[in-house]
């Protein structure tokens, strides 16, 4: 056993790693930050309204669009207000997007990836005594069809996308109390989520079927606005992103199978930290294959969740990692065998597990669904969103616990680490210098996985803080919310990439003599001369693994055993 | 560069002092007969589509101003936004004085005369109420219009983002639309505050009293639309969660602005022409500065400048920076030219945003032609009373007393509130004994028939009954 890469690096080859990385870290902070545009933009669209030939309203292919040749005759708010009925039954609101800006017709395209749609409602009652404060949570039905067309299409030609006749609950206040009638705004409304952006235009249009028998809608006095926001991906951070994306995934692709031919060069089975790193550099691939070049071709409304499932895939594999890293350098010493993740850490796990499998089944019935029917949200119901409430509370739960649990066995590792320094001095010399110098390595390693975590927060926190500061003309960068994003995203990169090299088996043979260690300047000759040492953990009785993947794992043993 | 900015400007304030002192009995404001279009469209309907009939109509040819048809035939669909602004304010204005003696009545559109009739000759209040509303209701008509794709022209916010590296090697139509594909097109209700300047805002030179306080009761109005504005968010990260967060910004109801700007006709300031200026505190922070021209490589630099310094005969909807009144919330009791100084670190900036369309040839003199109009929105009205609080930019201000309106006075435009409804219970403005000025009321009673208890069937049946209620009628004498 020769350790790994870490413990034999010389200083000053670390330090010229540990900035080269530090470099690419910054790249891809400056990335996002110069580069790329805001994540997502938006369209905030008014709805317009359209009185419908009732013989049509049941026909799923008859769409009322607003501009283009054929475009309905559009009703004013007076002439809906001139109505005894105010045209109840009769109007269509119509939401054709996206909309002309700078005279140009402006269309979608596939890089704008996908499309998120809430509604705002606004309404008004008249203000006559017996009409009270609408209740909480009123119910809204609303019949849905979406219909898409392609930029050589004729301007009639829309094609439904889907349809569907809806529940939403809507919390309301009052906006305006006047002797005639009082007006309600309500919370936004959840509407539709595409995962996939494949055409150029889409259409909405929207009915609010009124009906005495069935109770529906009548809570409603009069609509006003509907405003309709059309939040899609930017073509330019779609273009940013991928490009990140392409150039990382042949990095650790490369860096990976670099690792495996080197622990397969050594004459043993690789241990279970070598797996797990595998495991981890396989799970970020994974995540960095820039599949999105395909929806340029490909509709694929499954990317949204696709996108969810390897984002986890990932992290339940980081956090997986950081236990058993913590637990392999601890001295629990079972079994004689080599430590697999069935035999020992499977209670460990079961947080990360339970967390991960209630959040998956959390967006399988959120995201999962709406591939079927883009209008579903679990959070429109009220026994839904307690579903997924309860999902949540229990991811959260789960991760509270794996950090208690993490935190526990660091705090385990580190006082093992203390415990055992105070026998350091009565080691010798080279000794001494090599498990201080390991004590140190595994330290800042633990550092940089804190820094790591730690930029990540404060980062989130950051872009938090420059969105709630957002005003509409604010010249704070809100590219902050970019470069964040591509921060932590090719910070992982590199933390993986960093330890798939530092934690490779390393190569240089031990030389047999021993040096004179007080004259010796670099760490590899100290580590040499603590080789002799190495022998004496062989001849314990317990020590038979012969996989241990670090020096520091046999001393901790070694000297749990004394 | 900027004492001689200052003094400038100290000259020119003193020049409209005296001119005001001169012509304060001037006839009314320049800038108010476009309120004609509310009525031009009336015998037909009027919708965003027939717009380009609508323009070749002579009415609206001699209501507007030539910068103002200009402005229209610019910007396609602006017109039926227009015309839904001004019924829009008037309505408004009909509802918030429904109950007062001054009723906000419109006369029929006659060519020369005023929509609202002669009582916009004089500097009153009701006068300052109906240029508050009615920029206001520009303003939020526009906006409307814009995010229901009625104008084409409507102007994308690229302040927030880095442009597309391409895009600005391109022609304008392809670099317009390769921005929208990089970095998209958040709405911004900017359009229409921006268009309402250039267009409720022209003939308003600020040149003597009168034409002040139409220009600030203007931009008051648009205070209030801005102020009213609401911030959203929706979260859209990974599973929903909070990692991607997308923020616009919404327009309240008409209603609601109103409501804010009827309060302060209740508290209006009257005013009287001062020496001091209104200086720098609402010189605008332009939004994102590029600091090569080329702007390839997308450095981003906050740069403030007096929005002064780039006001030009010709300011243009293209203008990225937001106008000033937008940054004005805190009042403005900035005197003194040391804050100006700081402000304008960069005098020979390149204009920021200047979007590629036609049209956007209006910086070319940045910061050192100083016309007559730089300023107009640069100056303190002082308050007549003097131990009273300056107006803010969101007072509406009037410069005389308003007459009783209880007489029909056609000379004054006054029509009087003979024949009006009134409130026997009520004690106030609409009370009988104030509405009719003590000349009496008449008691009628009518039948009223409506359709009541409807049942409605999806789809598409609507039944009601017919009910009749007896109501009693009040009218002045």
């Amino acid at each position: 056993m020769s350790g790994t890469i870490l413990e034999n690096l010389s200083g000053r080859k670390l330090s010229i790693l540990v900035s080269i990385l530090l470099l690419c870290q910054v790249l891809c902070f400056l990335l996002g930050g110069i580069f790329a545009p805001v994540p997502a933009g938006h369209l905030t669209i008014l709805g317009s309204l359209c009185r419908e030939n009732h013989a049509r309203q049941n026909d799923t292919n008859f769409f009322l669009y607003s501009r283009g040749d054929g475009a309905c005759k559009q009703v004013t708010s007076e002439e809906v207000d001139a109505d005894a009925l105010k045209l109840a039954n009769q109007i269509v609101h119509v939401f054709q997007l996206p909309l002309p800006r700078e005279n140009k017709i402006l269309e979608y395209t596939r890089w704008q990836q996908n499309l998120i749609g809430v509604l705002q409602v606004e309404f008004g009652y008249d203000s006559s005594p017996e009409l009270h404060e609408p209740a909480k949570e009123l119910q809204l039905t609303i019949d849905m069809r979406l219909a898409y067309r392609n930029n050589d299409d004729a301007d009639n030609d829309w094609k439904l996308y889907a349809h569907s006749v809806e529940h939403r609950y809507l919390d309301c206040d009052t906006s305006h109390i006047g002797p005639t009638e009082t007006l309600y705004t309500c919370d936004m409304i959840p509407l539709f989520e595409l995962g996939a952006l494949h055409h150029s235009f889409y259409l909405l249009n929207l009915r609010f079927p009124l009906d005495s028998p069935k109770q529906m809608n009548l809570q409603f006095g009069h609509m006003h606005d509907l405003t309709l926001t059309a939040i899609h991906q930017n073509g330019g951070f779609t273009k940013v992103w991928l490009f990140l994306k392409s150039v990382l995934f042949p990095f650790v692709v490369g860096i990976m199978v670099w690792f495996w031919r080197r622990v397969h060069l050594l004459q043993r089975s690789p241990a279970l930290l070598e797996y797990m790193l595998i495991y981890l550099g396989g799970a970020l691939t994974f995540l960095n294959l820039p599949l999105e070049y395909l929806t340029l071709g490909l509709e694929m409304p499954y990317m949204l969740l696709l996108s969810d499932i390897r984002q986890g895939i990932f992290y339940a594999m980081l956090l997986s990692f950081w236990l058993i890293f913590a637990g392999e350098h601890m001295l629990i010493q079972d079994s004689g065998n080599k430590s697999t993740i069935r035999s020992r850490y499977w209670k460990h796990l079961s947080a990360v597990v339970v967390g991960c499998i209630s959040l998956f089944i959390f967006d399988i019935s959120e995201r999962g669904v709406q591939l079927r029917n883009p209008f579903y949200s679990i959070w429109t119901t009220p026994l839904g969103a307690k579903v997924a409430m309860g999902f949540i509370f229990l991811a959260g739960v789960s991760a509270a616990i794996y950090f208690l649990f993490l935190c526990f066995m660091i705090w385990k590792v580190f006082k093992n680490i203390g415990d055992k320094r105070t026998s350091l001095p009565s080691m010798s010399q080279a000794r001494r210098l090599h498990y201080e110098g390991l004590i140190y390595r595994f330290k800042f390693l633990m550092l940089a996985t804190l820094l790591c975590a730690a930029l990540t927060v404060a980062g989130f926190i950051m872009g938090q803080m420059a969105e709630g500061h957002w005003k509409w003309n604010e010249h704070i960068e809100i590219q902050l919310t970019s470069a964040f994003l591509t921060g932590v995203y090719g910070m992982w990169n590199i933390y993986i990439f960093a330890l798939l090299i530092l934690y490779a088996p390393s190569h240089k043979q031990w030389p047999s003599m021993h040096h004179s260690d007080e004259t010796t300047q670099s760490n590899e000759n100290i580590v040499a001369s603590a080789a002799s040492e190495e022998i004496e953990f062989s001849h314990l009785p317990s020590d038979s693994n012969p996989s241990e993947i670090s020096s520091l794992t046999s001393f901790t043993r070694k000297v749990a055993f004394d | 560069m900027d004492l001689s900015y200052i003094f400038v400007i100290c000259l020119m304030a003193l020049t409209f002092a005296y001119e005001t002192e001169c012509k304060q009995k001037s006839g009314r404001g320049r800038g108010s007969m476009w309120w004609g279009i509310a009525k031009v469209g009336e015998p037909n309907n009027i919708s965003p589509i027939s717009t380009g009939i609508m323009y070749m109509d002579p009415a609206i040819h001699s209501t507007l101003r030539r910068k103002q048809r200009r402005l229209v035939r610019d910007n396609p669909g602006v017109l039926g936004a227009l015309v839904k602004g001004a019924n829009l304010a008037i309505s408004e204005c009909q509802h918030q004085f429904r109950n007062r003696r001054w009723n906000c009545s419109t006369r029929n559109f006659l060519r020369g005369k005023n929509l609202f009739g002669k009582i916009v000759d004089r500097g009153c209040r009701e006068t300052g109420f109906i240029y508050a509303i009615t920029s206001a209701a520009v303003t939020h008509s526009i906006a409307r219009a814009c995010s229901e794709g009625s104008i084409e022209s409507c102007t994308c916010d690229y302040s927030h983002q880095s442009r597309s590296p391409q895009a600005n090697h391109q022609a304008g139509s392809v670099a317009g639309v390769r921005d929208w594909e990089w970095g998209g097109c958040s709405d911004n209700i900017g359009f229409g505050f921006k268009f309402s300047r250039e267009f409720v805002d022209t003939g308003e030179r600020g040149r003597n009293l009168r034409e002040k306080m139409n220009l600030h009761n203007n931009e008051a109005g648009r205070a209030h639309v801005q102020a009213e504005m609401r911030q959203e968010c929706k979260c859209h990260g990974m599973s929903g969660s909070c990692t991607v967060k997308t923020c616009w910004m919404r327009l309240a109801n008409f209603r609601v602005i109103g409501d804010n700007l009827k309060a302060r006709f209740d508290g209006a300031t009257r005013v009287q022409v001062s020496n001091s200026l209104r200086q720098s505190s609402n010189a605008v922070p332009v939004v994102v500065v590029s600091p090569n021209a080329a702007g390839s490589s997308q450095g981003v630099a906050n740069g403030l400048l007096p929005q002064s310094a780039f006001e030009d005969e010709e300011r243009m909807l293209n203008d990225d920076h937001m106008p000033e009144l937008l940054m004005d919330n805190n009042g403005m009791a900035v005197i003194g030219g040391h804050q100006m100084l700081s402000k304008q670190h960069h005098p020979n900036m390149p204009s920021p945003n200047s979007l590629p369309v036609a049209g956007s040839r209006a910086r070319n003199g940045n910061g050192r032609r100083m016309g007559r109009k730089h300023n107009r929105y640069q100056f303190q009205l002082n308050p007549h009373n003097p131990e009273h609080k300056p107006p803010g930019p969101k007072d509406i201000v009037y410069l005389e007393p308003s007459p009783s309106f209880c007489e029909k006075n056609l000379r004054q435009g006054i029509l009087g509130t003979h024949g009006r409804q009134c409130n026997e219970t009520s004690l106030g403005v609409d009370g009988c004994d104030l509405m009719c000025c003590g000349r009496g009321y008449r008691r009628d009673e009518v039948i009223v028939v409506e359709r009541c208890a409807c049942t409605f069937h999806w789809c598409c049946e609507v039944k009601c009954k017919l009910c009749r209620t007896k109501k009693v009628i009040y009218t002045c004498l």
